[in-house]
């Protein structure tokens, strides 16, 4: 299987860490990643224009097309953005002409075939649990574990389809396989509050703080997430000290499949420091 | 003389470098805050950017080809033909201006300069679809031009050198021991035959004589004297001009031309410091210091080299892969563009009043950090840490954040405040009227039918996590936005903290019972207010440039 990579524009110097998990996760899988001269989502832009984000995800979507290429990306936020660009490109006909004149400029076209794929939908639709059951070759303790489910992909669910936005049950069903135990939290599927980090701090580290709170109440001794924007606000912690992290560590989730895929730790993150303890017995 | 002028433009060359350091200097403490990690040096960078220019190679491998030529051609032309006098001894034992391969050489190179440089004066003009600002579009230019004339000046005195009877004259005085008429008219009908010098006088022709110029070429130029066709570049300009030729011998042209060639260098060694061909020092520099890592960013200790900047070529390398080159596409801003972006800091550094501010803050809040721009640019620049360190300085110099701007404002202040008391000249990129109609918008918040089914039940602000976490300082909660809507009062709505402080997380319209999507309702608030925000700022500026 062949898929155009969608990494944002995090990923590469923010987050190599998801960079290389998610690619060697997807390389166990068998599944093929081809990088394109893509720009950004388009997500940023959403606070002052209309016009920018979709215009940024369809010219993605087209690139994705030129190269006959289905597109996955494991961020959430650029995940939800194209699937929100698609609905109004398809909804509203002033804005498709405006989009089409502006990408005819520069010689693209999309003809509405792309599909964009998040990471978590992938591996349970496509890949299938099954398989993914059989690869697992390296069970992992059964470590408390809570997940960070992520706004954009979630919600609203008539344009992600992403699952039910009430009870989610894809990233509890893909982590159970790793053989960690996945602890119920109230919080799981609020917003880590990293949308308002640069413009209200204070209230984005209060949100924060809530949920560090709240996982350890749930039980928690890990936090998983599969978004690019929820893992730095949860790392926010290692260059904030005024945040109390309850002892709890936050995780990719590519870094918990890569490793009970038998993968090395050193090849899941760059720095080759994951908190051992999650991936043996004690 | 010679000499003379030489020293002289030496010691304006020194000054002048001289001056520029100072410059970057105070310009490195104007922009740099007091906290910062500086960038390590990298030898190995600087060995591979400065002799291969690796960085280039990666960007793009046909722009490489031409670059790397022309600057070898350059180098050699400098080295071998502008400093023969020092550096033809140590080089070659026998070394001829006019002997191969010196000759061919000089022509070749000479011609791939003068290609090169012709290649990026019209790729300039031409194909930077991004170069809308005629200013980019001019930077450097200058320099070309002096190149170009200096090359071309270059052809022009070898032309007029073949051509030349005079100089003939004092060749045969010096070199040879003639004694009489008849083997000198030998000698210059061979000349005239073999090394294109134009003669007044018309000599007659025999087979003898030809045969008798052959070997007098031999006894005593030909050790000097490589075939003139080698000269691949003048010799067929000096076809051309030798229709001229009477008159330009008699001027003695090859004198004013060599005084002219020679002008020129110098007055490019008195501007390089100033010019655009000071990146031949600057890259070098640049290349040799490692980009800031991304603990250095994650810890906001961010610093950058003010001298970096100025290493910049305008390539536009940065502004073609810019993740957020969309956003320019719609916007229309050029200070979103690193190419521009980079010109208007620089403007910045020399004279604050003289750029538009919120041009370039607007521009460089649109940067969303991706590092491509630092990957890619070949003079080795660290752009990312620059456009953060700008960030900094903007903030320092009383820009505001929109987000900012709005939740410090009272809403009695927001009411009162007049949008159209507007500066006369707007940029372009700024829309005409507080409610823009140039860019379109969801279109949700001015029809009815989008929010008239709201029953005020307030599921979504139970739902909200801003009310949950941010009771204290929210002014209305979502329920309340959508009453306002329908009570007419959309303008209020703009302003509130609640549309300001919304983590677009969709609970509320997930939730909502009655399907209306109050995000994104809140999300069209917040572009709305986002024009009115900008429109504050410029209007702020505005009057303080007054004052």
């Amino acid at each position: 299987m062949k898929l155009a990579y969608f990494s944002g524009c995090k990923i590469p110097f923010y987050m190599k860490d998801y960079d290389l998990s998610f690619k060697v996760v997807m390389q166990q899988l068998g599944v093929e990643l081809v990088e394109l001269p893509f720009n950004c989502c388009g997500y940023p832009a959403r606070n002052e224009n209309f016009e920018i984000p979709i215009l940024s995800s369809i010219k993605n979507l087209a690139i994705a097309q030129q190269q006959g290429l289905d597109m996955i990306t494991p961020c959430k936020c650029c995940f939800g953005q194209f699937k929100h660009a698609q609905f109004w490109y398809k909804t509203n006909p002033e804005l498709k002409a405006k989009v089409d004149d502006l990408l005819a400029s520069e010689n693209l076209t999309w003809e509405g075939q792309t599909q964009v794929k998040h990471l978590l939908s992938f591996l349970t639709h496509d890949i299938g649990l099954e398989r993914i059951q059989k690869q697992i070759s390296k069970k992992l303790p059964p470590k408390k574990v809570v997940v960070q489910y992520g706004c954009h992909a979630l919600r609203p669910f008539s344009i992600t389809g992403f699952d039910n936005p009430f009870a989610p049950k894809i990233f509890e069903q893909l982590l159970s396989l790793t053989g960690v135990q996945v602890v119920d939290w109230s919080k799981s599927t609020e917003c880590c509050g990293n949308p308002i980090l640069n413009d209200n701090l204070d209230l984005s580290l209060k949100i924060l703080q809530n949920k560090f709170n709240t996982a350890k109440k749930a039980g928690a001794e890990y936090i998983c997430t599969a978004c690019t924007h929820c893992q730095m606000q949860y790392e926010m912690v290692k260059s904030d000290n005024t945040i109390n992290d309850q002892n709890l560590t936050t995780l990719l989730f590519t870094q918990i499949l890569g490793a009970a895929l038998g993968v090395p730790l050193q090849k899941l993150s760059e720095s080759g420091q994951l908190p051992i303890n999650l991936f043996q017995e004690n | 003389m010679f000499k003379l002028f030489f020293y002289t433009s030496c010691i304006i060359f020194i000054f002048g470098l001289a001056l520029q350091l100072y410059r970057f200097r105070k310009e490195d403490r104007f922009l740099n805050p007091a906290k910062k990690s500086r960038s390590g040096l990298s030898g190995v960078s600087l060995f591979l950017n400065t002799l291969f220019q690796v960085k280039l190679f990666k960007a793009g491998k046909i722009r490489w080809m031409i670059h790397f030529l022309l600057l070898v051609s350059f180098l050699y032309l400098l080295i071998v033909h502008g400093f023969y006098s020092v550096t033809a001894n140590l080089l070659f034992a026998d070394y001829q201006p006019t002997l191969n391969p010196f000759q061919a050489l000089r022509n070749a190179t000479g011609f791939l300069v003068l290609a090169g440089c012709l290649t990026l004066f019209i790729r300039r003009q031409l194909s930077l679809r991004m170069n809308k600002d005629k200013q980019i579009r001019r930077k450097g230019l200058g320099t070309v031009i002096l190149i170009l004339a200096v090359i071309a000046s270059g052809f022009l005195l070898e032309a007029s050198k073949i051509i030349s009877e005079p100089i003939f004259m004092e060749m045969v005085e010096e070199y040879s021991d003639l004694d009489g008429e008849e083997d000198l008219d030998d000698l210059k009908l061979y000349w005239k035959d073999n090394y294109s010098v134009f003669f007044q006088k018309q000599i007659e022709t025999s087979p003898e004589q030809i045969e008798n110029g052959e070997a007098l070429n031999e006894a005593y130029c030909l050790y000097c004297h490589s075939p003139i066709k080698s000269a691949a570049v003048s010799k067929p300009l000096a076809r051309i001009i030798t229709t001229a030729g009477s008159w330009l011998n008699s001027n003695r042209l090859d004198k004013s031309l060599y005084w002219l060639h020679y002008g020129l260098c110098l007055i490019v060694l008195i501007c390089l410091p100033f010019s655009r061909l000071s990146h031949l020092l600057l890259i070098p520099f640049t290349s040799s210091r490692k980009y800031l890592t991304v603990e250095d960013h994650k810890n906001d200790l961010v610093s950058i080299n003010a001298i970096t900047l100025h290493a910049c070529t305008n390539c536009g390398f940065c502004s073609q892969v810019c993740s957020v080159y969309p956003n320019f596409q719609v916007h229309q801003n050029p200070d979103i563009l690193p190419h521009a972006k980079i010109e208007s800091i620089k403007a910045l550094l020399k004279n604050p009043s003289s750029i538009d501010l919120l041009q370039l803050n607007v521009g460089n809040d649109a940067c969303t950090l991706c590092h491509k721009c630092t990957d890619i640019c070949p003079s080795g620049i660290d752009l990312q840490s620059l456009w953060t360190v700008l960030d900094k300085k903007l903030a320092q110099m009383g820009m505001v954040d929109n987000s900012r701007l709005i939740s410090e404002m009272p809403l009695s202040g927001w009411m009162s405040k007049n949008f159209n008391i507007y500066p006369k000249k707007q940029p372009n990129w700024l829309p005409t009227e507080p409610i823009s109609t140039d860019h379109l918008t969801s279109n949700l918040a001015d029809r009815i039918e989008s929010f008239e089914k709201c029953i005020q039940c307030t599921v979504c602000s139970n739902v909200c996590p801003i009310v949950d976490y941010d009771s204290n300082n929210i002014d209305m909660s979502p329920h309340q936005i959508m009453n306002l809507l329908r009570l007419g009062k959309k303008h209020l709505a703009t302003g509130t903290r609640m549309v300001w402080s919304c983590l677009t997380c969709y609970a509320c319209q997930e939730n909502c019972p009655q399907e209306i999507q109050v995000t994104d309702i809140l999300l069209e608030l917040r572009n709305e207010g986002s024009v009115k925000a900008d429109i504050i700022q410029k209007n702020r500026l505005t009057e303080k440039a007054d004052q």
